[in-house]
């Protein structure tokens, strides 16, 4: 491998002696000065010659002097042509404007021609989203969810009826790293996992990389979900928020100074508990149980090279029942950004990245009252430059230090029957440094590498050692900043495109990924208390080693979007409880685990229409995803749960005309893999199911159709709004959430007993837009 | 964790619904059970031994009524456990020695299984102590009892308490209250059971035994068995050699009684 990169590196071409200038600046959205990432820069005439912008808008282009027609394009955008003269460097800002009117959208149609760059672009697997495009498609309580709709698309599981979270590509649910303005999200649901915590008018954009993973980002095995927030706008203050069912939101944006700083704040409340006020019983009725959440983000320019953004958010869910029980967690996290334009060819970017998550649990009032608490929390400084070396070659370079604290849990209060404990905090650091070059060869070659280094430094704490059955061996302290682990990983990344014409193109992924840190969860609903785990001297990192490749095709004037790709997966290191293992406040926990490994494979297709009325797509996955363990099921390969071999999601969104918008959803997949039992014997009089093999069995197949009806009222100038009505679940299908088996009290004889969550869910939610 | 999917659950009743469906199961190999106790209360030894059914049969369990019981005690002694009737092998008198462990054998269609446990102190239970309260989660209203003693600081301690009331044990899994004294050494404890809510006039019962701490995993096991929302359930650890199933426990019992005034 090594090798390979060392050659790719040499092929850096530095050719000619003819002179050299540098096009560079950013693009900007005209409406409200947010920066485009994203955005094409091509030189008409000149096949793949071009660049794209970084998340902060900027560009920078190296050609040799002369006179180019430069083309500046992004979804969505009128294009704009500009001619230059090259015979100096020069810094071009540019704003791209929306269609305002029918005549404007015709024109943008005709030029569409050049959307291709689904086949052009190097980089894969890459699902992106900004909020707009999906605003009409319908899901459960009307509450619109980024992340519920990147599971609609090939390779990305639901973790189960209604939830935000997800599965890609036979991977665990902790194996995604979630970012939120570069800080990781340690649990990215509200209200036990039907929300996101990504209040979307607070959002900007969404990249999910499946394979190819960019080698600036680290840390998990399967996935990186990159979510980026609105900027605010420069130009004009506004707001805009919704008024649903289950929850309202607001947002307010606007200039701090007019073209130089903006901010937006945002904020989000769910009311559910009101339903509980229905409920007869007097507990129900005093329960509580809701949301908040808030996103805020500032940005400044100190001057035409430096800029500095500050972005927060903090959210928590409460549950309390009666006076009797609380439980309570959340996340906040906080970045603040420097981005300098070093010259025209360097740009750079500083960020000092914080994030928290916590949750706790308090039983009784008064003086009998005890809580637990447990939080995992990071402060992480990260050094970013991009370097356009030349027309060819665009160089990624950067390192990053991060200092985690895990608090696995402490139990307090004045209930005399409970010693209080409180578990060994531990620490870690976490060490970065990556390098990656963008590489065009010829006309129709793209190829990015790049490698990643990564460590993991497992500092103070106790460690322990243990025998084959999990009981402690030996225990050692170690000072605050002594080390008692180190791990280290390389991690290449790989990914390549060959255009075959303009229509089509093959595209190869290779990568490999380390992760440090783990949840351990034994149950088929994500909890908030699920443990974040270390890798110690007894918990190796997680690997995973993928190659994936993909056929794209676009056809009639790229109106319609083809691709398929296969992949296949190792894991290594998995994790997995022992049989009965105590996890409650047990500073021996290590010793309750066990170690496998794991394959994923798969086919992925995706039809989408990009353009006209109708607009939607289609996405089929076949895929597998298989453990195996030492000490489970006997060491034989067994399905893991999200081994769902085929999962459809068609999404249909119609323009009916200029006021009403009608879409739906439908989706289909293989039940969860299951363990059932195989024979019953009796310990007590008691009947105990007897199990033969681990997820031998499979929950019912899952479908469920949903409609969504948008009307946009009347508007003016500065005022838009719309009413969103929708129906989850259209046809009443029963799907299973849990099966058990239970002796009928009256007739004595075992049953087996479906639960399902949600029958038909219709819901209604206003939305309004002031500018 | 089964708290966490009871509240998804409970919430949500207002729009979930149940039903009872037809789910084919295998039918699994025939597996030796047994269930085996030593009660020094009474100085008995009961030994059960049967094999497992089709999950959903609804037979009377498969008993063995020719297998060959005995038990050791920590000095080598052997004392044959006699049949008694319906795959019940029973013996009487045989007086325990606190703090040492026994080895309980039974030997079927020439296979071997064999299981030790350690037969604990009793430990002497305080007054049961009763308070009213006002239901919880959906429960009626009435007297919840706790259970208390002094929890040795000296030892480690795993017990089980069985809650009764007007004398009728309740012996369901999720009735068993488990623990440990991992976070309660030393201490006086006061402890809630929740198997079952009491009006004026019942009385109460508590039997405390002291388990070893085997068959408390073993328990705990058991129970995690009964949570749907577990992602992968599995047989608990094989107490027996040759992989029978169940499990065997010496253990001593201290009991309470109370009339709620």
């Amino acid at each position: 491998m090594k090798i390979l990169f060392l050659s790719l590196f040499l092929f850096l071409s530095f050719t000619g002696n003819a002179q050299k200038f540098t096009l560079s600046g950013t693009i900007k959205d005209a409406s409200n000065g947010e920066d485009i990432f994203g955005a094409v820069i091509k030189v008409k005439g000149l096949d793949n010659v071009g660049t794209l912008t970084n998340s902060y808008g900027f560009y920078s282009l190296t050609l040799d002097t002369g006179e180019y027609t430069i083309i500046y394009r992004s979804n969505g955008f009128l294009s704009q042509e500009i001619k230059f003269n090259l015979i100096e460097n020069i810094t071009k800002n540019i704003e791209l404007t929306m269609p305002a009117d029918v005549l404007q959208i015709q024109e943008m149609n005709v030029n569409a021609e050049k959307e291709n760059d689904n086949i052009t672009s190097s980089g894969m697997n890459v699902t992106r989203f900004d909020p707009k495009s999906i605003e009409t498609i319908p899901v459960l309580f009307g509450e619109k969810d980024i992340m519920k709709t990147l599971q609609l698309t090939p390779g990305v599981k639901t973790a189960g009826e209604g939830n935000s979270g997800f599965f890609v590509r036979g991977g665990g649910a902790d194996q995604n790293l979630i970012l939120l303005d570069e800080a990781p999200v340690y649990n990215a649901s509200h209200l036990l996992g039907f929300f996101s915590v990504f209040n979307s008018d607070a959002i900007k954009d969404v990249s999910l990389y499946k394979a190819g993973i960019p080698a600036e980002y680290g840390g998990r095995a399967s996935s990186v979900m990159d979510v980026k927030m609105k900027d605010g706008n420069l130009k004009k203050f506004g707001a805009s928020g919704g008024i649903g069912l289950i929850s309202s939101r607001l947002a307010i944006e606007g200039p701090i100074v007019k073209e130089k700083g903006s901010f937006i704040v945002s904020g989000r409340r769910s009311y559910l508990d009101i339903f509980l006020k229905l409920s007869k019983d007097e507990n129900q009725r005093n329960s509580k149980l809701y949301f908040y959440d808030f996103n805020a983000k500032a940005n400044y320019k100190i001057s035409d090279k430096d800029r500095i953004f500050l972005s927060g958010y903090f959210g928590r869910d409460k549950f309390g029942f009666s006076d009797q029980f609380g439980f309570d967690w959340g996340n906040a996290t906080g970045t603040l950004r420097y981005n300098r334009i070093i010259n025209s060819k360097l740009f750079s970017n500083t960020s000092f990245v914080y994030s928290n998550f916590d949750y706790q649990f308090t039983i009784g009032s008064g003086e009998d009252a005890f809580g637990i608490k447990s939080s995992i929390e990071d402060f992480s400084l990260k050094q970013d430059f991009t370097y356009y070396l030349n027309k060819n070659n665009t160089m990624k370079f950067g390192v990053s230090g991060m200092h985690h604290t895990f608090k696995p849990g402490a139990l307090t209060g004045d209930n005399d029957s409970f010693n209080e404990i409180v578990l060994d905090s531990r620490y870690a650091m976490e060490f970065g440094a990556y390098i990656q070059n963008d590489q065009k060869i010829g006309a129709r070659f793209n190829i990015m590498y790049g490698v990643r280094y990564s460590g993991f430094d497992l500092i103070g704490g106790k460690s322990y050692t243990y025998d084959d059955n999990g009981d402690k061996l030996t225990e050692e302290t170690h000072d605050r900043w002594e080390s008692s682990s180190y791990q280290f990983g390389i991690e290449p990344r790989l990914s390549m495109s060959y255009v075959i014409s303009e229509r089509n193109s093959i595209k190869l992924a290779y990568d490999r990924n380390y992760q440090y840190i783990h949840q351990l969860s034994n149950s088929t609903t994500s909890s908030p208390t699920d443990v974040w785990m270390p890798s110690s001297n007894n918990i190796k990192p997680q690997v995973a080693d993928q190659i994936a490749l993909g056929y794209y095709q676009n056809v009639k004037k790229n109106t319609y979007q083809i691709s398929a790709e296969v992949y296949y997966k190792k894991l290594h290191n998995q994790i997995d409880y022992r049989n009965g293992a105590n996890l409650l406040l047990n500073n021996l926990v290590e010793g309750e685990l066990v170690y496998g490994n794991g394959t994923a494979y798969g086919l992925e297709l995706m039809l989408q229409k990009k353009k006209g009325k109708l607009t939607g797509w289609i996405s089929y996955t076949l895929s597998r995803s298989l453990r195996q363990f030492d000490d489970i099921n006997e060491g034989r390969v067994f399905s893991a749960r999200q081994d769902r071999i085929h999962d459809l999601s068609v999404v249909v969104m119609y323009k009916i005309n200029k006021s009403l918008s009608l879409a739906t959803t439908f989706v289909y997949y293989t039940g969860d893999a299951v363990t059932f039992p195989s024979g019953k014997y009796y310990v007590g009089g008691i009947s105990i199911p007897y199990f033969t093999e681990r997820n031998g069995y499979r929950m019912p197949d899952y479908h469920r159709m949903d409609v969504g009806l948008t009307w946009y009222m009347k508007e003016s100038k500065r005022f838009k709004h719309n009413l969103n009505f929708s129906i989850y679940n259209l046809y009443a299908r029963e799907n299973a959430y849990t099966i058990s088996f239970e002796d009928n009290s009256q007739t004595g004889e075992t049953e087996a007993i479906q639960t399902a969550l949600f029958k038909i869910i219709p819901s209604i939610t206003y939305n309004f837009k002031l500018k | 964790m089964k708290l966490y999917l009871a509240l998804i659950i409970g919430l949500l009743s207002f729009m979930s619904c149940t039903k009872v469906i037809d789910v084919d199961l295998n039918e699994a190999n025939k597996i030796v059970v047994i269930e085996a106790n030593y009660t020094a209360e009474d100085s008995m030894v009961r030994v059960l031994v049967t094999q497992t059914a089709n999950y959903f049969s609804n037979d009377p369990q498969p008993v063995l009524n020719n297998a060959i019981v005995s038990i050791t005690d920590h000095l080598g002694n052997i004392t044959s456990v006699p049949f008694a009737s319906d795959g019940n092998y029973e013996l009487t008198n045989y007086v325990p020695a606190f703090g040492s462990e026994y080895t309980l054998t039974v030997v079927h269609d020439e296979t071997t299984y064999a299981s030790t446990s350690i037969m604990n102190t009793p430990i002497a239970q305080l007054p049961i102590y009763y308070e009213f309260t006002e239901g919880f989660f959906g429960s009626k209203e009435g007297y919840l009892a706790f259970l208390s003693y002094n929890d040795p600081l000296e030892s480690v301690v795993h017990i089980m308490a069985i809650l009764s009331k007007n004398g009728k044990p309740k012996t369901k899994l999720n009735d068993l209250t488990l623990a440990d004294d991992q976070l309660t050494n030393g201490n006086v404890i006061i402890r809630p059971l929740f198997a079952k809510i009491f009006d004026i006039g019942d009385t109460v019962g508590i039997e405390l035994r002291t388990i070893d701490q085997n068959l408390y995993q073993y328990y705990l096991e058991l129970q995690s068995l009964t949570d749907p929302s577990s992602a992968a359930p599995s047989n608990p650890d094989y107490q027996w050699t040759n992989n029978a199933l169940g499990y065997f426990s010496a253990y001593s019992s201290s009991r309470q009684e109370v009339i709620i005034q």
